[in-house]
């Protein structure tokens, strides 16, 4: 309550803003959707104006999982010493002309659109008689534990669950669990929201799904094939040497080669 | 005294713990930065008041985009402020 007050006001042109498109789309305006179609519609509007955004932060990200290796090494050096660790990845990523895929700014510009949204929604801008049903199932007013919307809820949290699955691509394994239990954490304060906030998350996250899926496909990942060309030299030059020189001699060497290797895997 | 003095401080610190233990457990890891920005936060609060830290939090937020470069940036070694 204290931060919708608090934030209520520099939010105004944000809300009058989003309240504006949202008729624009709504059953009165140009478009002519329905209430519960243009808050989708909106959501993608709002995430198609951050395309060029996440194109930017899928080719960081590209350029970080190229370094992934020399990372690995640096957070192996300094695992006792978490803060220099930081430090060592900074100075690597400032070297090596590295932008780190995310960043905080976008993250928390996503919030305010939310809160505006929120109180949009609060205060609809709808008349009497207009159809606030999506799919016949939900009513965009409601609140999201009534009648058919813990099933909503429940969608919403696994879209939420996908899209931080997407998210979360470089992200270390206790943060992968961590982004996997949230969704779960979150429901019973969402199950308290409208059903049109709720349906604005869901469609935002199943857009970062189709997004992830969609990157995935057009761009594989480059770290795989980085790990096999890291491991395959002394294998190739093995192979090369046994292939020039027919003699067992050049071989050898190469046998006792290999299983240091595997045990300084082991350790 | 001197902590009804830093009341306001504390309102600050306490919306920063907030946000960290709600939606930014969400957007762990994202920051491009070390210490992160809400840690900056905390940092340049506790070091500046609610005033002079706030401005120098939401300075660093602006600073945390997708065309700035990140890096080590301390709240103590800022140059905004003598």
């Amino acid at each position: 309550m204290l931060h919708a007050l608090i934030l209520a006001s520099p939010l105004t042109p944000l809300e009058d803003l989003l309240r504006d498109v949202l008729k624009w789309l709504g059953p009165h305006g140009t478009i002519g959707l329905t209430w519960a179609w243009s808050i989708v519609a909106l959501t993608i509007i709002v995430r198609l104006l951050l395309v060029p955004l996440t194109v930017r932060q899928i080719h960081s990200m590209q350029n970080l999982q190229r370094h992934a290796p020399q990372m690995k090494e640096i957070q192996k050096k300094y695992k006792a010493d978490k803060k220099r660790q930081q430090e060592e990845l900074m100075k690597f990523y400032r070297e090596n002309n590295i932008n780190p895929a995310s960043s905080c700014l976008p993250l928390l510009a996503q919030f305010p659109v939310f809160i505006a949204l929120y109180l949009v929604l609060k205060h609809f801008p709808h008349e009497p008689g207009d159809n606030l049903e999506w799919l016949g199932l939900w009513n965009i007013t409601d609140k999201a534990s009534a009648g058919w919307g813990p099933v909503l809820v429940a969608v919403y949290a696994l879209s939420q669950l996908a899209s931080s699955y997407f998210m979360s691509a470089t992200a270390e394994k206790s943060q992968r669990i961590m982004l996997l239990i949230l969704p779960i954490v979150f429901i019973p304060f969402i199950i308290n929201f409208k059903v049109g906030l709720v349906l604005y998350w869901m469609t935002t996250n199943l857009w970062t799904v189709g997004q992830g899926l969609i990157t995935r496909r057009l761009m594989p990942r480059p770290a795989a094939p980085e790990k096999r060309s890291s491991r395959t030299p002394p294998k190739e030059v093995a192979t090369a040497a046994v292939a020039t020189e027919p003699a067992p001699a050049p071989a050898k060497p190469s046998q006792p080669r290999r299983v240091k290797r595997k045990k300084r895997a082991r350790r | 005294m001197r902590v009804a003095l830093r009341a306001p401080t504390y309102l600050g610190l306490g919306l920063v713990h907030a946000w960290r233990w709600s939606f930014g457990l969400l957007s762990r890891g994202s920051c491009k930065y070390h210490p992160t920005c809400s840690q900056y936060a905390l940092d340049a609060l506790d070091e500046y008041g609610l005033v002079r830290g706030s401005i120098l939090a939401g300075w660093r937020l602006l600073r945390c985009n997708p065309w700035s470069r990140g890096g080590v940036d301390y709240a103590h070694d800022q140059r905004l402020f003598r």
